[in-house]
């Protein structure tokens, strides 16, 4: 039997155990260090608006509130941008489905659309910048906040918040 | 050879024929003339097969979670202005780790102060509960892994986690950046691996004399 030493050089080439070694290094990696499972998806959203004008905006604040009934929790999250500021709140309906109501400072008009996995949802909002979409599916959903006439500080582009799950 | 009866068998998984690699070079190819002319399901499928591999670059740099994402965003923003120039799978591969590796470099020595000692992430494998004797014995070499792994140095801790996640097809090139030269009919196993195959035939080694 040859010692491990004399029988293996660095200027081999790859054989069967190297390479059943660099499949164990991976599943090691897979287990120890795993990406976070829905990284891709997140990356697809923001290449596909990549040439759009548009803002991203972040969380800045997130909070759970007991519901009114006290059973169900309430999250309200805000989300800032360079132009705006999104608040909503999502509070659970009673068919499984989730209400998120919202404002957005400065108070202004415009249209407002929550892609879900399964559907997009359109509403517009009132003067006060108000709005509510009184039943979406659970799971993942994204608010984005359609264009407006621009102003002269770059205020009116779109705005989209990163993925929520409901 | 010795060494070979005594790598364990549960852990030689993935092995796959040529047909399947040439497959999927031509699928990754197809893919990217379609990302080229302007096709997001081409885009996102190249995105969603290839970020696993970007993130383990990003973290092998020894960049945090948050800053490990932001370099892969990054790299795939990159990747579209440089999409006229890629037209195989061995070519995008290459093109992303190498960009992946030198924008995760810019950020770590930005934020040096907060790096961690180059050890660090080594310092555990996580726990897993009690699970099936299959699993013990699975979680049994991943431990022996982890150990001659953590024996090496930080380059080639990081070179061989790189290595690991590289398309089998693709190795070729990326290899040499990495420091595995190509020989004549292809990667070679390179010093780092070389290290780490002694130092595993020396631990199993040390397994018999203790059973």
């Amino acid at each position: 039997m040859s010692s491990p030493e004399e029988a293996l050089s660095a200027d081999e080439p790859l054989n069967d155990i190297d390479l059943s070694v660099l499949d164990g290094i991976r599943e090691m990696f897979r287990v120890a260090d795993p990406m976070p499972a829905d990284l891709p998806e997140r990356i697809r959203f923001r290449l596909a608006l990549r040439d759009l004008e548009i803002e991203v905006a972040r969380l800045t604040e997130e909070q759970e509130l007991a519901g009114i009934r006290g059973a169900e929790l309430s999250r309200t999250i805000t989300f800032d941008s360079d132009s705006l500021t999104i608040m909503i709140r999502i509070d659970s309906n009673r068919d499984g489905t989730v209400r998120v109501d919202g404002w957005l400072a400065p108070p202004q008009r415009r249209e407002l659309e929550l892609k879900t996995t399964a559907e997009s949802l359109s509403v517009s909002c009132d003067d006060q910048g108000r709005f509510a979409f009184a039943r979406v599916p659970r799971g993942t959903a994204q608010l984005m906040v359609r264009a407006a006439e621009p102003g002269p500080d770059g205020s009116g582009r779109s705005v989209v918040t990163p993925a929520l799950i409901l | 050879m010795a060494v070979d009866d005594r790598w364990p068998a549960t852990v030689r998984t993935g092995q796959r024929g040529d047909r399947v690699h040439s497959d999927r070079g031509e699928r990754i190819a197809g893919l990217v003339r379609e990302a080229r002319q302007g096709s997001e399901e081409a885009l996102g499928q190249i995105v969603t097969e290839l970020t696993p591999m970007l993130w383990q670059v990003a973290r092998a740099a020894g960049l945090s979670a948050g800053d490990a994402e932001d370099v892969v965003q990054t790299v795939w923003m990159r990747l579209i202005a440089h999409l006229d120039d890629i037209h195989t799978s061995a070519a995008l591969t290459g093109w992303l780790v190498i960009t992946a590796r030198r924008e995760a470099w810019r950020v770590r020595a930005e934020g040096r102060k907060h790096f961690p000692a180059e050890s660090e992430s080594f310092d555990a494998l996580p726990a897993r509960g009690p699970g099936s004797e299959e699993q013990v014995i699975i979680d049994d070499q991943r431990r022996t892994l982890w150990r001659a792994i953590s024996q090496l140095s930080g380059r080639c801790q990081e070179l061989l986690r790189i290595i690991a996640f590289v398309p089998r097809p693709d190795y070729a090139a990326v290899a040499a950046e990495l420091g595995m030269p190509i020989g004549s009919i292809g990667p070679t196993r390179g010093r780092c691996l070389a290290k780490l195959r002694v130092l595993l035939a020396c631990t199993l080694e040390g397994d018999d004399v203790l059973s």
